[in-house]
């Protein structure tokens, strides 16, 4: 059985639990995420046909990124960089935790993840941020965590990566 | 290299013309071309020549070439890791540095033992920090085991209710039980191994383990304590965590009630094999928990099928019995040793108390009573003593001396035996005064006044009144006076010449008992009273008893007795002597006797 630890990544509120709590099995209540500052939950993805195990360290993240137990990512393969599509200051956050992370843990494989696509006509996301991203040459999904849309696909997306 | 120089020559020969033309008018002849030849060629190539050779010299000399090295080392390897090239480069250099290690070691010691030394302080320290707390652990275990105040209070509790003691000690906090065992992949959180224990809901070892993780980078971030240590032990209410850490997993215990502490050794036990048996796959885990597949049944090790609930009752019991009979032991051994010591010391004031015995130590010497004293010949047996005390005379020793005892009732024996008082005399010592009374003669009396101030410790004598020696005289006086009887022939008042010796006598005896009086401050009057006996007429007897007193009364007075003390009177027949059976009574009562009347001054 192949099992990897992964993390969520992402501004206040931009919806890393709502994300998942639909798709994930856990034992323990959100309040971890504002006392130890990491819940842990986790769901298994069927890659290539095989099962992997994703245990997930929904880290609590605060406007002020600084603050994030950056300790909580060690021994992460991977992770899910979510941003707000409604808060263009949540992208902007992502690109400085994405930055952050390469310095903290090297280069490691992710998703950006650009939540709240429900939400569609009051995103921030103006044609020059939308080239800004393009030219990060990243793996980015849009997801509603309302809907549903993209979660697998993301979670399914980041699995390939780190097995790949 | 034989066509190179005539090869290399005609390019130069053909075109010299153009580069000497000016110089030199016409052409040497050909010796002198080669010469030249040469000289050109070292005008020319000579820098060449001479760099080429420096870099032959700098490849070829190996001095040279180590200075070349030397001056780079350190560039190039900060260069290799910079390009990624770490592992090869810590492979390449590993031998190298072992081998280096173990020859610093073998040349000296102490170079690497200085170097280690800021090391190895605080690792030696923590080690005997954590044997020093599992000791005290397994110690405040095993006092809470052993300290039956508990346990009494359990088998109260087991007699009030009808239950075994077994039961309700397990009802009790006695019970643990690993529940789960989990090992932990330090940097990832991940589960490596997990072991339940049978019928134990359990969780997700996937989300235990990471939030275990978690926790411990919350403790480890939170107060910045250093990577290699974390939480030790959690604790909510019966349940505790223990967790072991190692360089690349961590094993954690899910423990219900109160485990003991040698668990925590077979945890680092089970976790230290862990580490020796995948060290290479601890080391490059990556998700792929396929190496780890045996593990469990190495953390089911820790599991502990060593249920303390079936240990601890058994041992307690017996722990219970035989401290009860311990303690019972004990209890009648002093009780017996006080019972013997408590029957010895009342023989020691048995002894003090009897007259006759000075006890000068007492004490055990190698298991024995040890009784030393001295002892008056006179005294009670020591083995009558004994023998009352109810001690075993077999149990110790005793050592007498001789002396001489002063006590009251010793020298009342010993006056006994000197002085042999007669049956009716009776001797009696009190505080050195040796009392005498009854009756005894005054011969005895003499010499009991003298001799009894010779014995040790008699100070003086004190006879009775009845004894006193005047006293005595006296009455002896008087008894010897009222003895005499006078005889007369019959019918006649006249006396033989023995009478009249035996008045002369007498006289003297009346002489003495008036002095023996008068010390005593006494008058003694004599009665003179004349007897006949029973034949004849009455008157006639009476008158021939008068005559018969009055004769002995002259006599008397003859022989120096004042008149006035002398008082003669016949009394007849009426006080007989004897009564008359025959001739010889007749003739005994044919007399006069004496009383003597003392008057008290």
């Amino acid at each position: 059985m192949l099992q990897k630890k992964i993390c969520m990544l992402g501004s206040f509120a931009v919806g890393k639990t709502s994300l998942v709590r639909r798709f994930v099995e856990s034992i323990y209540s959100d309040v971890y995420q504002t006392t130890v500052g990491v819940k842990i939950d986790k769901k298994n993805v069927q890659v290539n046909g095989a099962e992997l195990s994703l245990v997930l360290w929904d880290i609590y993240g605060e406007d002020d990124y600084q603050k994030m137990r950056w300790t909580y990512l060690r021994g992460a393969s991977g992770y899910l960089l979510v941003a707000d599509g409604t808060r263009k200051t949540t992208l902007e956050k992502a690109f400085q935790l994405e930055q952050r992370v390469r310095e903290e843990v090297g280069a490691i494989p992710f998703v950006f993840v650009i939540n709240k696509c429900d939400l569609l006509p009051d995103w921030e996301v103006d044609p020059a941020l939308e080239s800004q991203i393009a030219a990060k040459n990243w793996n980015v999904l849009r997801s509603s965590a309302k809907t549903g849309e993209g979660v697998e696909e993301a979670f399914a997306l980041l699995a390939r990566k780190m097995l790949g | 290299m034989g066509t190179s120089p005539k090869s290399s020559r005609d390019p130069l020969e053909f075109r010299k013309p153009e580069s000497s033309s000016v110089p030199e008018p016409e052409p040497p002849p050909r010796e002198d071309a080669e010469q030249l030849y040469e000289e050109l060629r070292e005008l020319i190539l000579a820098p060449e020549q001479q760099a080429l050779k420096e870099l032959h010299h700098r490849v070829d000399d190996p001095a040279s070439r180590t200075e070349d090295v030397g001056s780079v080392v350190a560039e190039a390897i900060q260069l290799r890791r910079k390009q990624g090239g770490d592992q090869a480069l810590s492979a390449a250099l590993t031998p190298t540095i072992e081998t280096a290690l173990r020859e610093s070691v073998r040349s000296d010691p102490h170079t690497l033992a200085d170097a280690l030394f800021p090391v190895m302080g605080p690792a030696i320290r923590r080690s005997i920090l954590e044997t020093l707390r599992s000791f005290l652990e397994s110690f405040n275990q095993v006092l809470d085991q052993s300290l039956s105040v508990k346990g009494l209070k359990w088998r109260l509790e087991a007699l009030r209710t009808g239950r075994t003691f077994t039961e309700v000690a397990l009802l009790h906090s006695l019970v643990f039980r690993v529940e789960q065992v989990f090992l932990i992949h330090k940097k990832t959180g991940l589960p490596l191994g997990h072991a339940v224990a049978p019928a134990v809901a359990m969780q997700d070892p996937g989300l235990v383990s990471g939030m275990l993780s978690a926790i411990q980078d919350f403790v480890r971030d939170s107060f910045h304590t250093p990577q290699e240590q974390g939480i030790n032990r959690m604790n909510v209410g019966d349940l505790d965590v223990w967790i072991e850490q190692g360089p690349y997993a961590i094993l954690a215990c899910v423990i219900r009630g109160i485990a003991p502490r040698d668990l925590r050794d077979r945890m680092a036990e089970v976790l230290e094999n862990v580490h020796r048996d995948y060290p290479e796959q601890l080391d490059a885990y990556d998700g792929d928990s396929s190496p780890f597949a045996r593990v469990n049944s190495q953390l089911a090790r820790c599991l502990e099928h060593r249920y303390r609930e079936e240990a601890q009752p058994r041992g307690f019991g017996f722990a219970y019995a035989a401290g009860v009979l311990l303690i019972l032991v004990l209890a009648g051994w002093f009780g017996w040793r006080a019972v013997q010591y408590a029957r010895w010391e009342r023989l020691v004031s048995a002894f003090r108390e009897q007259p006759g015995y000075v006890i000068t130590s007492f004490g055990r010497e190698n298991g024995k009573f040890l009784l030393r004293g001295m002892r008056d010949p006179l005294a009670a047996d020591p083995a009558q003593i004994i023998g009352a005390s109810g001690v075993n005379p077999a149990s110790g020793e005793f050592h007498w001396g001789g002396y001489y005892a002063l006590d009251d009732s010793i020298m009342q024996q010993r006056a006994a035996a000197l002085l042999a008082p007669p049956l009716g005399a009776k001797l009696q010592v009190k505080d050195g005064v040796l009392h005498v009374s009854g009756s005894a003669s005054a011969n005895w009396v003499r010499e009991t006044q003298s001799k009894a101030l010779l014995l040790p410790g008699i100070r003086a004598v004190q006879f009775a009144p009845e004894l006193e020696p005047d006293r005595l005289a006296f009455a002896q006086a008087k008894a010897t006076v009222e003895g005499a009887v006078i005889r007369f022939p019959l019918a006649s008042a006249a006396l033989s010449s023995s009478e009249l010796a035996s008045i002369r006598i007498l006289a003297e005896n009346m002489q003495s008992l008036v002095i023996a009086a008068r010390v005593l401050h006494r008058d003694v009057a004599f009665q003179v009273v004349g007897h006949t006996d029973s034949t004849g007429a009455e008157t006639s007897n009476l008158n021939l008893s008068q005559r018969r007193a009055d004769r002995v009364a002259w006599d008397l007075g003859r022989n120096g007795i004042p008149e006035k003390l002398l008082h003669a009177q016949g009394v007849g027949i009426t006080q007989p002597l004897r009564n008359e059976a025959t001739e010889a009574d007749r003739e005994f009562n044919r007399s006069a006797t004496f009383q003597v009347m003392v008057t008290d001054h």
